[in-house]
């Protein structure tokens, strides 16, 4: 019954996200990101064929297996984009910086609203991208899913409305408009600067490796004062 | 059998990362200094980016995969996105709004101007 549930997890996992990306090559579109598209998909044939959250557990253990080397894996378009940062390191890092700050924002909206302290807590790393985002979740005392949940939708809502506010906003410069867009929606908003143009690209990649770096260090401090 | 080896190697970095985060009690989480790491050998040249090929991009092109199951864990929390869906859903977007406006107009105004976008080599 055990791997049972298992192979199942696997199968269906695998199965929508290579859904995910067939449709996503005919209707790009935010909607069509993976995960957005892929989780529901999941859960619903979880529900159907009568398989709980903990059925599915030793599948999702299977699979998470290279996440960490894939994390690792990112050093290397890091490594290929790092001149579009030493061009201009002083408006690249204070973008960053005060971009960062920003999610500052959402856990003083989040108080507002009333919202539970574990929401409050997995908000504060929404800007970060979702393999380090995840390991930072217990550090804050958020939760590692609902930290990725709003780590996706902060990715696809910056990539979805992120170009056009900038256009508004007159933010036309090819570097703060990749760092911004890498900043707040990390890997899907550079996954949109590098169709901006090649610096837009290479800004976001390293914002969003740098944007990683500085909330891993300052939000273990930070988050437990605001919450 | 080569991409193998390169995911070997590249859960070798992330173990030490995390290895190396306890030791030195860095505040970062172990991947992230994994990748810092092999950041470091590559910018040193000590690791040649092709070595990495393909096995590296394969993983990264792919990285969305890891995150359906995590996010999957989502159905323990219906009652609560019934309750407080729409103010959270509110608070991701002013907050993205403000975080886009407020990192691209410092680092524009901070810039230096620009000749027309150059192509990283």
């Amino acid at each position: 019954m055990k791997s049972l549930a298992t192979a199942f997890g696997i199968a269906v996992t695998l199965g929508a996200y290579v859904l995910s990306r067939v449709v996503a090559k005919r209707y790009r579109s935010p909607l069509t990101t993976p995960v957005f598209f892929s989780t529901p998909i999941v859960i619903c044939a979880l529900l159907l064929s009568g398989f709980t959250v903990e059925h599915y557990q030793p599948a999702k253990d299977v699979m998470v297996f290279l996440l960490g080397p894939a994390t690792v894996a990112l050093a290397v378009p890091l490594h290929e984009s790092r001149r579009a940062l030493l061009n201009d390191l002083v408006a690249a890092v204070a973008g960053l910086t005060a971009g960062s700050l920003s999610t500052l924002v959402a856990i003083l909206l989040a108080k507002a609203f009333a919202l539970p302290a574990v929401v409050r807590a997995s908000i504060a790393l929404k800007s970060v991208t979702a393999p380090i985002a995840v390991e930072l979740a217990p550090v804050v005392r958020g939760d590692p899913t609902l930290v990725a949940a709003f780590v996706i939708t902060t990715g696809m809502i910056g990539a979805m409305f992120g170009p056009g506010l900038m256009d508004r906003a007159g933010i036309r410069s090819p570097l703060a408009r990749g760092l911004a867009l890498g900043t707040i929606s990390h890997g899907q908003g550079t996954a949109q600067a590098v169709g901006e143009g090649a610096l837009q690209g290479a800004a976001a990649g390293i914002a969003m490796g740098l944007a990683a770096v500085l909330t891993s260090l300052v939000a273990p401090v930070i988050v437990p004062l605001l919450l | 059998m080569l991409v193998a080896l390169q995911w070997a190697a590249l859960v070798a970095i992330n173990r030490l990362g995390y290895a190396v985060a306890e030791a030195v009690r860095l505040p970062l989480p172990g991947n992230l200094v994994g990748m810092l790491l092999l950041l470091a050998l590559l910018s040193a040249g000590v690791v040649p980016a092709s070595w990495l090929r393909p096995g590296a991009p394969f993983l990264t092109r792919h990285l969305a995969f890891f995150f359906i199951p995590i996010t999957v864990g989502i159905m323990r929390f219906g009652a609560l996105f019934a309750r407080s869906g729409v103010a959270i859903v509110v608070v991701l977007v002013v907050s993205a709004a403000v975080g886009v406006c407020a990192s691209g107009f410092t680092s524009q105004a901070l810039g230096r101007p620009r000749r027309q976008v150059e192509v990283p080599t």
